[in-house]
């Protein structure tokens, strides 16, 4: 296999989705979905990557083969709305933690638990 | 990683294995097209922008960037609304003033501003654009809410009018959008001329787009950085 974007873009995904699901802070829960968002990038920029391949902006110099442009753009797209879910994630976290006194979400689910059980 | 039950790790392992094995079987993937540019070459040479990322997303694919300065807004609204709804906690003591600090923070801030207004202009002609100029000015605004505290830069702008004008601006966009519907063009086309490739006033109503969305996003980032710092104590 091959050591580029692609691959190492696979790797970070995984490492995030372990995070995602075995970390039980939620903060840390925050940042693995943030390196989700960053592993999707990577993957989908370096999809279209090529070693010769000039910026996608027209009359630059030493052009020679300009890469696919659209990655890019779908990629912004990805990071606005990456920072924003982030933004308003953070928020909730910070009112669960204010209510419960405690970033574990195993312990904030027994709490729920017990608040819903008389 | 400690006291990670079974039931959650055997799901894990499973999701893992699954992306993998998905990944594995698109694996041979013949790379780009040499040619793959070309189309988008050609749509951005109608539009007069040199920059073909910004002609993408700011006049072919129109409409996905408007709804996603409309996610950025929603998000600053609820940001707003539920540390609002949070009340003031108390406050932590902010961070010793120190004389560097505050003549690095006053020399780099016009610096950073600046660089904010040339990113958010220069977006069609070069790597840059709204979102990222909008984004470098408010964080040198945080530069200069660590060094001369929060209140201190908050007491510069006016809370109200921020968040009544990035309404004013997001609404702007949107009725910039919908104006060519009056001349009895499509929703989302481009009236202004594209100019000379290269010129600042080049592009159509790229520039248009541009300096408005970094308007919207360098309030939007200032707002939510302040209530974060509001509601949780200095920085």
């Amino acid at each position: 296999m091959p050591i580029n974007g692609v691959t190492i873009s696979i790797l970070l995904f995984g490492i995030a989705l372990l995070g995602l699901v075995l970390r039980r802070d939620l903060v840390i829960k925050l940042l693995a979905l943030g390196l989700v968002n960053a592993s999707t990038i990577l993957c989908l920029v370096s999809l279209r990557a090529r070693p010769d391949g000039a910026a996608p902006i027209l009359g630059a110099p030493g052009e020679s083969v300009m890469v696919d442009p659209l990655p890019h753009a779908m990629v912004l797209s990805a990071i606005v709305i990456n920072f924003a879910i982030l933004a308003l994630s953070l928020v909730f976290v910070m009112l669960l933690v204010e209510r419960y006194h405690t970033g574990d979400s195993q312990q904030i689910e027994r709490e729920t638990s017990k608040e819903e059980e008389p | 990683m400690r006291h990670v039950p079974l039931r959650l790790l055997l799901p894990a392992l499973l999701l893992v294995g699954a992306f993998c094995a998905a990944v594995w079987v698109t694996f041979d993937y013949p790379g780009p097209d040499r040619h793959a540019a070309d189309d988008w070459v050609d749509a951005a040479r109608l539009t007069g922008a040199v920059n073909v990322v910004s002609a993408i997303y700011l006049n072919v694919r129109l409409l996905d960037t408007l709804l996603e300065v409309l996610v950025f807004s929603v998000a600053v609204l609820g940001v707003r609304f539920y540390l609002r709804e949070r009340g003031h906690v108390e406050t932590v003591d902010s961070i010793p003033e120190s004389h560097v600090l505050r003549l690095s923070s006053d020399l780099l801030l016009p610096v950073i501003l600046l660089l904010g207004i040339q990113l958010t202009a220069y977006g069609h002609l070069a790597p840059g654009g709204g979102f990222s100029g909008g984004v470098a000015a408010g964080t040198g605004l945080l530069l200069a809410a660590i060094a001369l505290g929060a209140d201190a830069v908050a007491r510069r702008f006016h809370e109200g009018a921020l968040a009544h004008l990035e309404w004013a601006v997001l609404l702007c966009a949107l009725f910039l959008a919908a104006f060519p519907v009056a001349f009895g063009r499509p929703p989302l086309s481009d009236l202004l001329p594209p100019g000379t490739p290269g010129g600042l006033a080049s592009g159509g109503s790229i520039l248009l787009y541009n300096v408005l969305i970094g308007v919207k996003v360098f309030i939007g980032t200032w707002i939510m950085l302040h209530h974060f710092i509001l509601h949780r104590g200095e920085v």
